[in-house]
C-alpha cells in the first residue's frame, strides 16, 4: 500500500506446519502446505545517512541520563515466586466478565484481553472461561475416562494410562460459538475483549481420539456418533459425528506445556479442532459411541441458530473464518498522524488462513497484510500491515480468506440472511472508526457497525 | 430471505434421493472417474471431488462452488437435499423421519475431513493394552444419556402424577424458573409462548422455551436429571420418578399435545417414559430445525473499488454506521481501569 518496496513472499515450511498439514494429499509433495510467510524487501542498498532521514530536524535530548534505584541495589532472589506471576504493573491485563450477562458466576463466561496479547499463544492464566456448573476441583488420581457403547471392549483409563499412549501437540484456537454474540443487533461495547474475547489459542498435548476409539475396538460399521461427557456438575455433553471424531480430535492433558488448568478441564478435556468450544468437553469422564445423536440441551435449546423466519440451524460444528484488528482498536488511542503497524488476528475452523486484507475506507479498497507468525491449521495467525495515517477519519476493517477459498463477509450481508436473533456464529467483519485527529475526540478509536 | 423448512422439505422430498447411505464412508471409488457431464439429481456435478482437487482443495471458493452447484450456489433450499455435496442434511431414511432422532453430517464436499477420517479409520491398529476392561453394567450410574429416540430411559416402579411432579418442580425449580416456568431472577423461562418469527432486525429477540423451541421432549428429562437443580444436580432427593414428574409437568405447562386430537396431560396422569415419548412426536417446532447450512455467503475476494453491497452499510455509504449507546452525559462508553476493577459491570467512561 503506502510502502512502495517490491515485496517478495517466501514460504518456509516449519516442522510444526508440516505435521499439521492435512492438505498435502490435495497439493502433492512439492507443495508448500502452510509455511511461515516472511516478507523480504528487494529494495536499494542500505545507506546509513538515508536511513536516519526521518529524524532530520528533530530536537535532540541533552539531559544526562541518571541511573534508576534498581541499578543501585539488588533485585529479588530466585524462588520468590516458585510459580511466576506477571509483573504487577500489567495487572490490568485480565480476563473480564460483564456481570449483567449472566445471573451467577458458576454458569458464566470471562473474556480474554485480545487487545493486550502478542503473537498467537494465549497464556494459561488469560484463557477465557466458560462454565456451565462451576469449575470442579478434581484430583487426577480419582479421575477416570470410560469408552463404551458400540465398541468391542469397553475400557476404563486413568490419567496416567492416557499419558502412556503416543502423544501429539497441536496449536489450535478455541472459540465459544457465542463469541461476538452481543454485537448482532448493533454495537454494544468498545473493546476487542468484548467483541472477540470468548476465544484463546494454545498448544494442547494429548492422545488422539482415533487411537483411543480403536483401542476399544470401535465398531465403525454401525457407529456414527461419539458422545463425550464431563464429570462436573453440568455433565456437559455433545454429539460429535464420527467423521470429525476420527479426523483430528484428541484428549488433552496439557496446555502450553503444563497440566490443564481447572478452568480448562483438569485433568483431561476433549479437543475438537476448529469446532465450537462447547464440543471440547472439559473434565472428560465418558465417551459413548452410538448410532444416533443425543439431542442434548446444549445442541437443541442452546447452540442452535434462530433465523428471522423462525427456523433454526442445528449441529453447527465448524467455526467460520474470522479476523479482527487488535491494534489499533478501541482500547488504544491514536498518537497523531504518522506511521502505524496495524496488527490483528485471523483464524479459520476449516483450516489455515490464506490471506488477510485490511481496508481503511470501510470496505471499498483492500490491501493484503503479511503474516508475522507461523500459519497453522485451525490456529490464530497474526497479521500486520503498514499504514501511514494522514489524520483524517478512517474506517478500519480486516477480512480473512482461508485455504478453502471462503471470504469473510461484511456485517450487513450476514445480517440480511441470518437476521439478528441468531446468538451464535457472528463471524462477519467489525469496523473500527478512527476519529479525525483535528476533531473533538481526535484519535479516538470507536467500535461502529454498519 | 428463505422459506420455512415446512415448505422446503416438500420440495426436497419431491426430489429423487440417490440410492445408498449419505454416510457411507467408502462408496465413492467411482466418482473420480465420472464424466463432468454427469449430475447428481440432475443438478450438481457428480465429479465434485475432481473439481475441488483441481482447485487446490478450495471447496468453498466461489469459482469452485459455481462449477459444482451452478445456479444453486446461493440456494439454501438446495442444501436441504442430502445429496447436495454441500448439504449437512442426512437422508430421512437414516434419521427416522420428521419426528425421529434427526442426524446431520459433514458435507461430502468437505473432502479433506472425509479423507482424513477415512485414513484414520482404515489404518491398522493393535491395542496398546494400557486400559482396563469394564462391564457395561458397571456404568449404570454414569450412563445417564437419554437420546432423541428415548433410548436410555430408566425404569420407574412407582411413577408420580403430573400434579405431584408440579409440586416437585415448585419445590426444587420454582425459585429460579417461576412456579409455572415463567422465569425468575434472570434465569430462563421454560414455558413462555412467543412467536419465533421476527419482521425487523430491531425487534426484540423472541424468548425460546420448551414449548415454542425445543425439538425433543426427551431432552427435558435428560437435561434435568443431568444438570438440575443447578446447585445439586442429579439429586436422589428428586430421583428418577421425580425427574419424570418434573418432565411431565413441563410438558403440561407448555401445552404440548400427546396425540393428533391435541389431548394434553391431566393432573392425575402418571409421569412415565411413555408419556414423554408421546409428547416427543408433537413438539411443535421440531420440523423447523434443519442442519447447518453455512457458509451463507460466497463472496469473491475483491481488492479495489468493491461493489456497493460489500461496502459500508451494504449500499456503499461508509458514514451510515451505528454506535454504542452513550452515557447520560452523551459521552461514549469505554473501558477504564477505575471501572474495570470494580465488582460492577466492566464498562464505564472517563469523559472522552
Amino acid at each position: 500500500m503506502t510502502d512502495n518496496r517490491v515485496e517478495e513472499k517466501v514460504a518456509l515450511p516449519t516442522e510444526e506446519s508440516r505435521n499439521q498439514s492435512r492438505r498435502a494429499f490435495l497439493k502433492g509433495t512439492a507443495a508448500v502446505a502452510g509455511g511461515v510467510l516472511f516478507t523480504k524487501a528487494a529494495s536499494a542498498d542500505y545507506d546509513p545517512a538515508k536511513a536516519v532521514e526521518p529524524y532530520k530536524g528533530k530536537e535532540e535530548l541533552t539531559e544526562v541520563l541518571q541511573d534508576g534505584p534498581w541499578r543501585k541495589r539488588l533485585g529479588f532472589g530466585v524462588r520468590k515466586y516458585p510459580y511466576g506471576v506477571p509483573t504487577p504493573e500489567v495487572s490490568y491485563i485480565q480476563r473480564r466478565t460483564l456481570e449483567w450477562l449472566t445471573p451467577d458466576s458458576m454458569a458464566s463466561i470471562t473474556m480474554t484481553p485480545l487487545q493486550h496479547l502478542h503473537g498467537i499463544i494465549t497464556p494459561n492464566g488469560l484463557h477465557f472461561e466458560r462454565f456451565h456448573g462451576g469449575a470442579p476441583e478434581i484430583s487426577a488420581k480419582d479421575h477416570r475416562l470410560v469408552i463404551h457403547g458400540l465398541v468391542e471392549r469397553p475400557l476404563i483409563f486413568t490419567v496416567d494410562d492416557l499419558k502412556r499412549f503416543p502423544s501429539i501437540s497441536r496449536i489450535h484456537f478455541i472459540e465459544c460459538p457465542a463469541n461476538g454474540a452481543m454485537e448482532w443487533k448493533g454495537v454494544q461495547l468498545n473493546s476487542v475483549q468484548w467483541t472477540h474475547g470468548m476465544m484463546s489459542c494454545l498448544e494442547y498435548t494429548g492422545v488422539r481420539l482415533s487411537d483411543l476409539l480403536k483401542e476399544a475396538g470401535v465398531k465403525l460399521d454401525k457407529a456414527r456418533w461419539v458422545i463425550p461427557e464431563g464429570a462436573d456438575a453440568s455433565g456437559m455433553s455433545r454429539s460429535i459425528p464420527m467423521e470429525i471424531a476420527m479426523d483430528d480430535c484428541f484428549v488433552a492433558y496439557a496446555q502450553n506445556g503444563e497440566p490443564l488448568r481447572r478452568e480448562q478441564g483438569y485433568p483431561i478435556r476433549l479437543v475438537v479442532p476448529g469446532c465450537e468450544a462447547n464440543m471440547w468437553v472439559k473434565y472428560l469422564r465418558r465417551i459413548k459411541v452410538t448410532d444416533v445423536p443425543l439431542q442434548h440441551r446444549e445442541e437443541t435449546s442452546k447452540y442452535t441458530e434462530l433465523m428471522p423466519d423462525g427456523t433454526a440451524q442445528r449441529f453447527s460444528w465448524y467455526m467460520e473464518p474470522n479476523s479482527v484488528i487488535t491494534y489499533p482498536s478501541p482500547d488504544f488511542r491514536m498518537q497523531g498522524p504518522g506511521k502505524y503497524y496495524v496488527r490483528g488476528l485471523a483464524w479459520s475452523g476449516r483450516g489455515k488462513v490464506a490471506h488477510v486484507d485490511v481496508s481503511f475506507d470501510g470496505g471499498r479498497n483492500w490491501h493484503e497484510a503479511r503474516f508475522t507468525s507461523p500459519v497453522l491449521d485451525k490456529a490464530w495467525t497474526r497479521f500486520e500491515i503498514e499504514w501511514d495515517w494522514d489524520g483524517s477519519e478512517a474506517f478500519l476493517m480486516s477480512r480473512v480468506t482461508d485455504e478453502t477459498g471462503y471470504v469473510q463477509p461484511p456485517m450487513p450481508q450476514m445480517r440480511s440472511v441470518e437476521g439478528t436473533n441468531n446468538v451464535y456464529h457472528r463471524t462477519a467483519m467489525v469496523t473500527w472508526r478512527v476519529h479525525a485527529w483535528n476533531s473533538k475526540n481526535g484519535g479516538l478509536i470507536e467500535n461502529v457497525q454498519y | 430471505m428463505f422459506n420455512t423448512k415446512k415448505t422446503l422439505v416438500a420440495a426436497a422430498v419431491a426430489a429423487t434421493f440417490a440410492a445408498g447411505s449419505a454416510l457411507a464412508m467408502s462408496s465413492n471409488s467411482g466418482e473420480n472417474t465420472t464424466a463432468a457431464s454427469e449430475k447428481i439429481n440432475g443438478k450438481w456435478a457428480a465429479n465434485y471431488k475432481e473439481i475441488i482437487k483441481a482447485h487446490d482443495g478450495k471447496y468453498l471458493d466461489r469459482e469452485v462452488m459455481d462449477k459444482i452447484l451452478g445456479d444453486d450456489v446461493n440456494s439454501l433450499q438446495a442444501k436441504l437435499d442430502p445429496n447436495n455435496p454441500y448439504s449437512f442434511e442426512v437422508d430421512d431414511a437414516i434419521d427416522g423421519g420428521p419426528h425421529g432422532n434427526a442426524q446431520c453430517k459433514v458435507p461430502k464436499a468437505f473432502v479433506e475431513v472425509w479423507e482424513s477420517a477415512e485414513k484414520n479409520m482404515k489404518a491398522d491398529y493393535v491395542a496398546k493394552g494400557f486400559g482396563t476392561p469394564i462391564a457395561e453394567s458397571a456404568l449404570k450410574v454414569w450412563d445417564i444419556n437419554v437420546d432423541g429416540d428415548g433410548n436410555g430411559f430408566p425404569k420407574v416402579d412407582k411413577p408420580m402424577t403430573v400434579e405431584k411432579g408440579g409440586t416437585v418442580f415448585v419445590q426444587f425449580c420454582g425459585m429460579c424458573h417461576g412456579e409455572f416456568g415463567e422465569g425468575a431472577k434472570g434465569y430462563l423461562p421454560l414455558a413462555v409462548d412467543e412467536d419465533l418469527v421476527t419482521v425487523d432486525f430491531t425487534d426484540p429477540a423472541p424468548m425460546k422455551t420448551i414449548g415454542n423451541y425445543w425439538p425433543y421432549a426427551t431432552t427435558i428429562f435428560d437435561y434435568n436429571r443431568r444438570a438440575m437443580p443447578f446447585w445439586s444436580p442429579n439429586t436422589p432427593a428428586i430421583g428418577d420418578a421425580g425427574y419424570y414428574g418434573i418432565t411431565a409437568y413441563l410438558i403440561q405447562a407448555n401445552a404440548i399435545p400427546l396425540d393428533d386430537e391435541g389431548t394434553e396431560l391431566e393432573d392425575d396422569d402418571l409421569a412415565t417414559p411413555q408419556v414423554i415419548m408421546k409428547a416427543n412426536k408433537y413438539m411443535q417446532n421440531q420440523g423447523n430445525f434443519f442442519c447447518d447450512h453455512r457458509p451463507i455467503t460466497h463472496n469473491k475476494r475483491c481488492m479495489k473499488d468493491c461493489p456497493d453491497y460489500l461496502v459500508g452499510d451494504g449500499a456503499g455509504d461508509i458514514h451510515n454506521y451505528r454506535r454504542a449507546r452513550t452515557l447520560p452525559d452523551g459521552t461514549l462508553q469505554y473501558n477504564v481501569n477505575e471501572r474495570l476493577h470494580e465488582a460492577a459491570p466492566g464498562v464505564g467512561h472517563k469523559g472522552f
